[in-house]
């Protein structure tokens, strides 16, 4: 048993504090979808606002500060983590060990209304 | 990555797909990291086809909350997103919202800022006497 804990909290220590996501990760995800939407909006933009002369805000980059991403990436944690519990709730109901697909589907329908 | 902004739009499209790619797969070994912890937890095991399922959720949670967050900031009238956009993005939920908030407070429990907000408040409070 000793072992065991052992091996998880190095486990743990080696992913750092405990199990969520990276904020460079999460970031770098903000930062393409932005740079997408905003190649769109310019895209739209210039249809639809060149007669008014120049745009207002041209270039106008996005950016997240470090307590945003931290929060994000608890959001992006409980999610995943919700969607484990809920479905491991089902499945010890059905008096299985496994969490197999059809599980997930029973509780997907609240699980995405939740969030 | 942002070297070419000329002609070469296709390039960069295809850049901009081949780094999202590779986004997500980071994205999915963070997933199965921490859905397998948590299986672990409640002494489960849990399929390979439900942890990509709940990847690929997840993914697409956090292509919404970015466009959210990001519209959020905006109507605020700022660039940068902070910590109040992406509670708000919870706003739907709110036992959620209570949760991310008290991981913001412990968050701002880190670092003191209470000389600022104390100065917001008399220049609040000045406002009121000289009114």
């Amino acid at each position: 048993m000793d072992a065991w804990f052992a091996a998880v909290r190095s486990s743990v220590h080696w992913f750092g504090m405990g199990d969520t996501f990276d904020s460079d990760l999460i970031h770098s995800i903000f930062k393409l979808i932005w740079k997408r939407t905003s190649a769109r909006d310019e895209d739209t933009a210039l249809i639809d606002v060149e007669a008014d002369g120049g745009t207002s805000k041209k270039s106008r980059p996005t950016t997240a500060n470090a307590g945003a991403l931290k929060i994000s990436c608890e959001l992006l944690r409980l999610f995943v983590t919700e969607a484990v519990q809920r479905a491991a709730i089902i499945a010890e109901a059905e008096g299985t060990e496994k969490i197999e697909p059809t599980h997930l589907e029973r509780i997907l329908p609240q699980l995405l209304l939740d969030f | 990555m942002e070297s070419g902004d000329g002609g070469d739009g296709e390039i960069e499209k295809e850049e901009d797909l081949e780094m999202g790619e590779l986004l997500k797969d980071r994205f999915r070994l963070s997933v199965i990291t921490i859905a397998e912890s948590e299986a672990k937890k409640q002494s489960m095991e849990v399929s390979e086809t439900v942890v990509a399922c709940i990847a690929d959720l997840a993914f697409k949670l956090t292509e919404q909350l970015a466009k959210d967050v990001e519209m959020f900031a905006q109507h605020a009238g700022r660039k940068s997103v902070n910590m109040e956009d992406v509670i708000l993005s919870a706003h739907r939920n709110a036992h959620l919202m209570t949760l991310l908030r008290n991981f913001s407070h412990e968050l701002k429990g880190k670092e003191p800022q209470s000389e600022r907000k104390r100065k917001k408040c008399s220049k609040k409070n000045d406002k009121l006497l000289q009114t």
